[in-house]
């Protein structure tokens, strides 16, 4: 494609271009996607990993969530999916979505650090009812 | 009726893989008789297909959950309106409405076709009919069945989410799906055209408005989702990089891509194999788009239920697709070279390509960092996500790039733009633009990816107002007519160009929205009635919320509703009111729904979050002592632009697909055979 030269110069450059973004954007915002579980032993493996961003999908424990009076502040407990025993208090300091509560299973996301003292401060938290978009036959029964 | 709709559905699926079948023969083997046939196939697909919709409508409204789906995404008390809705409210209806509204597209296809472009039929109705006949397997074979019945009926349904329950979120899927499907259509002319080895512009130019219409509607389901989620779900925010929301802007970026491509085929005779390209590319991601929504592959506040069965089959389905398409253009690509070759950087056709370049640069990140916790888990086997500082980073020069563009691509000289072309255009647009940077610097705006922003905004306003003033001009004076006539000549003479300029008006405004984010101010208050909150926005005007207290009426559909009213101040004069509410569906009693308050201004929003009520459950009780309350007030600048550019949008490609009268788009030679001559240029004004 001698004719196209330019075009694909053109190609090259924009793809360079792009790839740099990529590159730096990633380097500078990556978080690891964990479990619960994953996240306790990689901060008990490496004490710096409470310094590193992440971002760890688990469940709201019933019951747990209380909120400051009078300031918009938000306490809950994340529950492993698997194994319960394995839980971590989070901080959130926003409005919470309208699908979370801590009356029914909620999955939850919660994007931020876990601190030393063992509190996790998400700065993003999102949640998702799952067995409340749809329901097998037994539980519309029940 | 119900009944009814579902022996549609299972009918439906034999004719659609008769049909297919028929037109592929047909055209292979020139008989006429199995094309006939084939293009029955479609208009019956899309008649049975009407009384399979027709089936689950009436489901729902006759209230009979012993219908799985019925009985999950309805109640009783749900009113008529999201009882039809329902069609579309979850995966199963949905999938349904998306081969709806295929097979509709199918037929209208045909049927304008019924007399001409008779050789890219066969095809056509071949391979839309396959691509039906896909849909239809995965509804009655990947446990997917909207008739599926319980083993007895429940007395009530579970009823729909009450974050549906919206009136933007009704109509936000469908536009979408309509943007989908349409795009079909070109897909399925490319493809017969590299089937049939009909490779001059016939199918582009057959299919142009096709392409316009999907475009429109891709581009009016994303604005919707933005509403509703700056509305329902995003506290004033109106865009996440959610996986969903990045599904549905692929193909719009690539829709975009093409829609600009196109015309480069079409005036020079370039870019054949790249429109082949970008026109598979596109249509392979609105069905990744439908994929990623209903398979719940990549964890998101959009998708519903997790189902294996059809990711597989859906994964299956786009690696045949890819691999045919591959294959046919690889097939065809000595007939695909390039009539003409780039003259200039300093060109139209080089503008417009590193639009093309750029658009899929975009489309590219977002795809890369929506799968990269997939790719990094299938790599390394642990997850790495990119949040919205990833896209946010990568895409703010993108975008800049394109919106420079914008105002470059339309008034550059095609071939090699000479010293005097550039001077002549670009002097006052850049003399307006950086006058606007400075001007807006000079009133303490230092933000420096929104001046860039404002300033090209006002560069490409500046090319586009210049355009239209000159065309009108230079009409009035030659017809001798009225600047008001001559306005309206131009225009209506050749829509698709100025319609297109409109558009781009649209878009400059959205872009100038965007940046509007970077001034956003708020303020969280908790306070007891009486109280005052007050903030001041970037624009200097001052808002006072005054809290009046709580009340509780009922509502449609809804258990309890605590309202809080605010009334407001600005700059001193009282205007309308603020409620914000939390609502208690019928159905939904755990988790209640925020409803904000907004009041739009010209320039601004305020916005009203009631974030907490310190007692709650006595609130919904009418309880007067229980009011005191936290808010949150937001001032979201430029943030209306986006539905004020999304109008303006709309009025453009309105403009660009009314029908011209009295004639169809007319092709430069209809006859060359597999591309060897070169067709002659279209002419341009």
């Amino acid at each position: 494609m001698r004719d196209n030269g330019k075009f694909f110069a053109g190609l090259g450059g924009v793809a360079l271009v792009v790839t740099y973004l990529i590159w730096t954007g990633i380097s500078e915002s990556m978080v690891y996607y964990l479990t619960p579980g994953e996240l306790m032993a990689r901060v008990e493996a490496d004490s710096t990993f409470h310094e590193v961003g992440v971002k760890v999908s688990g469940r709201v424990e019933r019951g747990s969530w209380n909120r400051e009076k009078d300031e918009l502040l938000h306490r809950f407990t994340v529950i492993d999916l698997l194994d319960e025993s394995v839980r971590f208090a989070v901080e959130y300091r926003d409005i919470l979505p309208d699908t979370f509560n801590d009356t029914e299973n909620v999955d939850v996301v919660v994007e931020g650090r876990y601190r030393e003292d063992g509190v996790f401060e998400a700065t993003v938290v999102l949640a998702k009812c799952g067995s409340r978009y749809e329901a097998t036959p037994e539980e519309l029964l029940g | 009726m119900i009944f009814l709709g579902e022996l549609a559905l299972w009918i439906a699926l034999p004719i659609g893989i008769w049909g297919a079948a028929a037109g592929f023969i047909g055209g292979r083997m020139e008989r006429g008789d199995f094309v006939r046939s084939a293009e029955h196939c479609v208009y019956a697909v899309f008649f049975l297909l009407v009384l399979t919709s027709a089936g689950i409508i009436t489901a729902f409204v006759t209230d009979s959950f012993e219908y799985w789906y019925v009985a999950n995404y309805s109640n009783r008390e749900l009113s008529l309106f999201y009882k039809i809705s329902g069609l579309w409210a979850g995966q199963r209806g949905s999938l349904v409405f998306w081969v709806l509204l295929l097979s509709f597209f199918s037929a209208a296809a045909v049927f304008t076709n019924r007399e001409k472009n008779r050789e890219f039929m066969p095809y056509v109705a071949g391979i839309l009919l396959t691509i039906s006949s896909f849909f239809l397997v995965v509804l009655l074979f990947a446990e997917v069945n909207p008739f599926e019945r319980l083993p007895f009926a429940p007395a009530d349904g579970r009823g729909l989410n009450p974050q549906l329950q919206n009136y933007w979120m009704s109509i936000h899927p469908p536009t979408l799906y309509l943007g989908f499907t349409a795009f079909t259509i070109p897909f399925a002319f490319a493809m017969s055209a590299l089937l049939s080895g009909k490779l001059d512009t016939r199918w582009i130019v057959i299919t142009r408005r096709w392409i316009l219409l999907s475009w429109f509607f891709l581009a009016n389901g994303i604005i919707f989702g933005m509403r509703w989620a700056y509305l329902e779900l995003g506290w004033g925010g109106f865009w996440f990089w959610d996986p969903v929301e990045n599904a549905s802007v692929l193909p719009w970026l690539t829709a975009t891509a093409f829609l600009h491509s196109i015309q480069i085929q079409e005036n020079r005779g370039m870019l054949k194999v790249w429109n082949m390209g970008l026109v598979t590319l596109t249509f392979l991601l609105t069905i990744f788009a439908t994929f990623l929504t209903r398979s719940g592959l990549i964890e998101s506040v959009h998708t519903f239920a997790e189902n294996t069965t059809i990711a597989f089959i859906f994964l299956a389905f786009m690696g045949v697709m890819t691999g045919a398409c591959i294959l046919l253009i690889a097939w065809r690509y000595p007939h695909l070279k390039s009539e003409n070759q780039i003259q200039s950087f300093l060109s139209r056709e080089s503008a417009f390509l590193f639009n093309n370049l750029i658009l899929l640069g975009a489309a590219f990140t977002i795809l890369w960092g929506t799968l990269f916790p997939l790719i990094t888990e299938g790599l390394t086997g642990q997850a790495i996500a990119v949040g919205p500082p990833f896209f946010n980073r990568v895409n703010l020069p993108i975008g800049l790039a394109l919106l420079a563009l914008m105002g470059i691509g339309p008034v550059i000289a095609w071939r090699k733009a000479s010293r005097r072309n550039l001077v002549k255009n670009f002097r006052m647009p850049v003399i307006v633009g950086a006058m606007v940077v400075g001007a807006l610097f000079l009133r303490g705006v230092n933000h420096g990816m929104a001046l860039l922003t404002f300033g090209l905004s006002a560069f490409v306003m500046t090319i586009i107002i210049v355009e239209f003033v000159k065309g009108t001009k230079a009409r009035a004076r030659i017809e001798g007519e009225g600047h008001l006539l001559a306005f309206y000549h131009l225009v209506s003479r050749n829509r698709r160009r100025w319609g297109g300029y409109i558009v781009h008006v649209g878009v400059v405004m959205i872009f100038t929205a965007f940046a509007g984010v970077a001034f956003n101010r708020e303020i969280v208050q908790t306070i007891d009635p009486g109280e005052t909150v007050t903030i001041e926005s970037p624009f200097g005007h001052e808002y006072a919320l005054t809290y009046q207290g709580l009340s509780s009426p009922r509502g449609e559909n809804m258990v309890r509703q605590a309202v809080a009213l605010m009334t407001v101040e600005r700059d001193g004069r009282p205007v309308e009111s603020l409620r914000a509410e939390k609502v208690l569906y019928v159905k939904w009693e755990e988790s209640p729904i925020s409803n904000v308050g907004v009041n739009s201004y010209l320039l601004e929003d305020l916005y009203l979050i009631l974030d907490n009520v310190n007692d709650l459950g006595a609130a919904f009780e009418n309880d007067a002592a229980a009011q005191r309350a936290t808010f949150k007030v937001q001032v979201n600048v430029l943030v209306g632009w986006i539905w004020y550019g999304g109008f303006v949008l709309t009025l453009g490609g309105i403009i660009g697909l009314w029908p011209s009268r009295g004639s169809t788009p007319t092709v430069a030679r209809s006859t060359t055979q597999t591309g060897g001559e070169r067709p002659a240029l279209a002419v341009r004004s």
